[in-house]
């Protein structure tokens, strides 16, 4: 029986959590726009949502003034047919209270298709 | 009769006035008009641009060269060097092309720091599942911050993809990775000067940033921590961009200024030349910045010779792919200051002027064989007026 209910929270508590995750990776996604990552040709700048075809946080660290996620994303332009695999590190800081994106780091790249 | 005079005198006055040569910065020094903050900046940058790396401020462990200056010396800052580089990608038909970022692509590091030789590695090898390399001579960064400034829109308004009026010439934009129009280096797969500058710290001198906070890899293998003393980013995001800054605020060359009649009239005749054998066509002569709240910037003509397109070549020039441009592709050379290289071409194996345009091939075919049959007087008046831009 205790078994059954320890199951069952766990379940519960990873359903719920799910639509969390979620959305903190929309949240990304969203604040990715506008940010430039790289150099020279192995650099990106996301200029929409649409480019990122899959974002996932592998990591986050956070203290009372620094955020740092390390996302694993993937990523197409919308006249190109390539699409690369990317991981980087996004860092935020507290200002004012809120979250805010201050860079994005390039820590890996390779076109996949 | 005074009448005449009160009137005459101011009026000549102005046409001198309109006649005299604008006055232009030396080679190697800033833009007009810049205000302190902005001078501070250019300041600022020259210094991050001059500073020596070495291992334990981040240089390596593998790098090209040990400093920006190293490379961009002659004949003052921000001019050209003798070094070439090596690069590699894969190109697979009609359409495909990988950098090989994960094979430590597509620059390929020719140096390394005493830590990794220690390893027995003295330099990057190319990739074996490349299909193409380069060589890549050093581009002088004068007037970078102009070219930088030129919309987006101008550089579309001079494609003709499909050859559309016949002339041969084609030209089309590269984009970038992320689908935006490039328009520095060869290939013109860089779109601005910051990513451009940004780009060169971890390639050329491995020099981690925080767009770049780690090191790049050896032909994809991690570098071994114990050669890479420095802690990552090794350098700011303030130097990156004063850095950018210096390149930016960094003038054209100056127009030389011919004394000689005879000299003038030749340059006269090799402009017009340079115009009728449609070598203009590419090597578009002015283009003009757009609006920016940069007094020095805004809406300014730059002479650059260049439409920042790509154009076929020929097969004899072609290397590598990079983002959407082909191995014969090129982006018309910008030819701004050219009297002050030593070398010519985009690998530097030209000795002279004349030999890079007899390389010329593909869609500047023509224009090279209407030279080639040139008289000597009139390829001699073409060389002239390249020698006063």
């Amino acid at each position: 029986m205790k078994f059954i209910t320890l199951l069952t929270t766990i379940v519960v508590a990873g359903w719920l959590a799910l639509p969390a995750q979620a959305a903190e990776s929309d949240q990304l996604k969203s604040d990715l726009v506008g940010q430039c990552m790289g150099g020279r040709e192995k650099c990106w700048k996301f200029q929409s949502v649409d480019q990122i075809k899959e974002l996932v946080i592998k990591n986050k660290t956070e203290d009372a003034r620094k955020r740092v996620y390390t996302v694993a994303l993937q990523l197409q332009a919308s006249n190109a047919n390539a699409k690369y695999a990317a991981e980087a590190r996004v860092e935020y800081t507290k200002t004012g209270g809120a979250w805010k994106i201050k860079q994005v780091g390039l820590l890996s790249m390779k076109k996949i298709e | 009769m005074n009448a005449k005079r009160v009137v005459g005198a101011p009026l000549l006055a102005l046409l001198l006035w309109g006649c005299k040569t604008p006055k232009q910065p030396a080679l190697g020094e800033p833009l007009f008009d810049l205000t302190s903050d902005q001078q501070a900046q250019f300041l600022a940058g020259k210094k991050v641009f001059q500073r020596v790396f070495e291992p334990k401020d981040g240089l390596g462990p593998l790098f090209n060269g040990n400093s920006c200056a190293e490379c961009h010396e002659t004949p003052v800052l921000g001019g050209v060097g003798d070094e070439v580089e090596v690069h590699a990608t894969r190109f697979s038909a009609p359409n495909d092309c990988d950098p090989l970022f994960h094979e430590g692509g597509p620059v390929i590091q020719q140096d390394a720091t005493p830590l990794l030789r220690a390893l027995g590695i003295e330099k990057e090898q190319i990739p074996p599942s490349a299909t193409g390399q380069a060589h890549r001579s050093t581009p002088p960064v004068f007037g970078f911050g102009l070219v930088d400034a030129i919309p987006e829109r101008t550089l579309l308004s001079h494609e003709d993809p499909h050859d559309a009026n016949g002339d041969g010439i084609y030209g089309r934009a590269n984009r970038t990775i992320d689908g935006r129009v490039g328009r520095f280096g060869r290939k013109a797969a860089v779109a601005t000067l910051l990513e451009f500058n940004a780009g060169a710290f971890p390639q050329e001198m491995g020099v981690t940033t925080p767009l770049s906070p780690v090191e790049e890899t050896i032909n994809g293998k991690p570098v071994p921590p114990e050669t890479d003393p420095a802690p990552d980013p090794e350098i700011t995001m303030e130097d990156v961009e004063n850095v950018t800054s210096f390149t930016r605020f960094l003038a054209p060359p100056p127009q030389q200024l011919l004394t000689n009649s005879a000299d003038k009239y030749l340059a006269a005749r090799g402009k017009k030349l340079f115009a009728s054998l449609k070598c203009a066509v590419c090597h578009v002569p002015v283009m003009k910045t757009g609006p920016s709240a940069i007094k020095s910037i805004h809406c300014k003509q730059v002479a650059l010779y260049s439409d920042l397109l790509l154009h076929a070549m020929g097969a004899e020039l072609a290397d590598i792919c990079l983002a959407q441009a082909h191995p014969s592709e090129f982006r018309t050379e910008m030819l701004m200051g050219l009297r002050f290289r030593e070398k010519f071409l985009h690998d530097g194996s030209a000795k002279t002027v004349q030999e890079a345009i007899e390389r010329h091939d593909g869609e500047a075919r023509r224009s090279r064989d209407k030279f080639k049959v040139l008289s000597e007087r009139d390829k001699k008046a073409l060389l002239k007026f390249l020698e006063t831009i």
